[in-house]
């Protein structure tokens, strides 16, 4: 179920200081474990979740480049920290700065996702708000859904370059310089 | 726990929930972080205990990936990826906090080998580019010298040569003399045989009077070309003598300078061979010298910009 069927509200959630939203999913990104604040903050009850794609929680505004950017990290076995902007059921929103890492076996296979969400800090959201919309629009100009994920990803891809900076190293930047 | 007054198998279910709860924490205690409580029932109790464990353990899921994370990266040299503390407490965000310490104290030193870096290759740099200088100049230099030796050689060589060709001169002019004396003595033989005839015919015009008288007077005059050669004839041995005593000592003169010259020649083939290199004996020369040095210092440099 797509979570477009939910229309934002504008309501905005946040959460404390002290508190972590946390989901694990299989490798194809189905929820199997979230807790009770992702519960209570995303207005689901808990077996709304489980068995549910993650994409439940779709935001329409976030673009598209970062879930690529963050699938593609993870197939490459490593971690990602990214600002996300989720929509909970009952059409509020929320920001989050994400964790996702691989889970891994005794054998060192990857058994799924894992993320951990903390409150980010107003500053790094007002900074990402600009540039994931600057990305929306470069999306938004495509012909085709598949054109889209490129355009956003090439814009994505212009802004670093910019910066003289990865993703996570933008992300850290503004993490560390505003939440510390 | 006790407190499930609505259920009417409080014993029954706490069992299953101790089982369930006990199961997970088994599972993680062994490692495996991807187990969590399930729902164990619908009292608030039990609702809040899976919650209690499950939050728990997402905090040490959390902490536990976020030090091997954090850590990776430092070992990466990213030091921007810190240990994240939002959404840790007490125990948990404190040592948090001494990670990050360590983090920072690890990017210092990293800092600092970096800038240590720059500064050895820097000084590679200097030290090649000086040691590439001066190696060229010593090759100038063993080139100029090379050719200036090789001049001096030849000029010495030239040397000898014309003083032996003088010695050669002043040895005929010996010779020369020698055979004007022998000369000399043969018009003093004849002077005085001469003479002694003179002496003869006065005595024998004498004896013929008055008839001798125009012959005694060719007599005299004979015997007086007689002693006039003999004192030249001693003039010319004084003369010839003094020729021969100057020719004596242009030999000796002639005989110090070719042997100074020999010296120099062997002084010269001494540079030649600290510059050019001796063929026997394996000497090197300078300019092969130089390019030693250079390749060592080559190779010195390579080593220090590799490690
Ligand atoms: C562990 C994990 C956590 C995720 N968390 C979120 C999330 O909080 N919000 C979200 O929109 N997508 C999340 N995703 C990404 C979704 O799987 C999905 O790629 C994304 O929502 C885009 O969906 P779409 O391709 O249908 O547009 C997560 C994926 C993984 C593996």
């Amino acid at each position: 179920m797509r979570a477009t069927e939910v229309r934002p509200t504008g309501v905005e959630r946040t959460f404390g200081e002290n508190e972590m939203i946390v989901t694990k999913t299989d490798q194809r990104g189905v929820i199997t474990y979230a807790n009770d604040l992702f519960l209570q903050i995303s207005a689901l009850r808990e077996d709304e979740a489980i068995g549910r794609p993650h994409n439940v929680i779709r935001h329409p505004d976030m673009p598209r480049a970062v879930f690529k950017l963050l699938w593609d990290v993870l197939a490459e076995r490593r971690e990602i920290f990214a600002y996300v902007l989720n929509l909970a059921a009952d059409g509020a929103h929320y920001w989050v700065l994400a964790h996702v890492t691989p889970s891994y076996d005794g054998a060192g296979r990857v058994v799924g996702y894992h993320s951990n969400r903390r409150r980010p800090a107003p500053a790094a959201i007002t900074a990402v708000s600009d540039l994931y919309a600057r990305l929306r629009t470069a999306e938004a100009r495509a012909a085709s859904p598949r054109d889209a994920v490129q355009a956003g990803w090439q814009a994505l891809g212009n802004e670093l370059r910019e910066r003289g900076q990865e993703y996570d190293e933008l992300v850290w930047s503004l993490t560390n310089g505003s939440a510390r | 726990m006790r407190r499930g007054g609505e259920d009417p198998r409080p014993g029954l279910a706490t069992d299953d929930a101790l089982r369930a709860i006990t199961d997970t924490f088994r599972s993680v205690s062994a490692g495996d972080f991807e187990s969590r409580v399930p729902p164990i029932g619908d009292t608030e109790t039990a609702i809040a205990t899976r919650t209690a464990v499950n939050g728990l353990l997402d905090r040490v899921d959390a902490f536990v990936r976020e030090a091997g994370a954090a850590s990776a990266a430092a070992a990466e040299g990213r030091f921007y990826r810190r240990f994240l503390t939002t959404g840790l407490q007490g125990a948990f965000r404190s040592s948090a906090e001494q990670v990050n310490q360590s983090l920072d104290a690890m990017s210092r030193n990293a800092a600092r080998i970096s800038q240590a870096d720059l500064a050895r290759l820097s000084l590679a740099d200097e030290l090649e580019s000086a040691v590439l200088t001066v190696s060229e100049q010593v090759a100038t230099a063993a080139t100029q010298m090379g050719a200036s030796a090789n001049g001096l050689a030849s000029f010495a060589r030239g040397a000898i040569s014309d003083a032996e060709r003088g010695l050669e001169t002043v040895t005929s002019l010996r010779a020369a003399s020698d055979q004007i004396r022998d000369a000399v003595d043969l018009i003093n033989q004849v002077a005085s045989q001469t003479r002694l005839l003179a002496l003869n015919a006065t005595i024998e015009a004498a004896r013929a009077g008055s008839a001798g008288k125009g012959f005694a007077v060719v007599a005299s005059e004979v015997k007086t070309l007689a002693n006039e050669t003999t004192s030249s004839s001693e003039e010319i041995m004084g003369q010839v003598s003094t020729v021969q005593q100057a020719a004596a000592d242009a030999v000796g003169v002639l005989e110090g300078v070719s042997r100074s010259f020999r010296e120099i020649s062997d002084l010269i083939d001494g540079i030649a061979v600290a510059v050019d290199g001796g063929a026997a004996a394996g000497t090197t020369g300078l300019s092969q010298l130089a390019e030693v040095l250079r390749a060592e210092v080559s190779r010195f440099v390579a080593t220090i910009r590799s490690s």
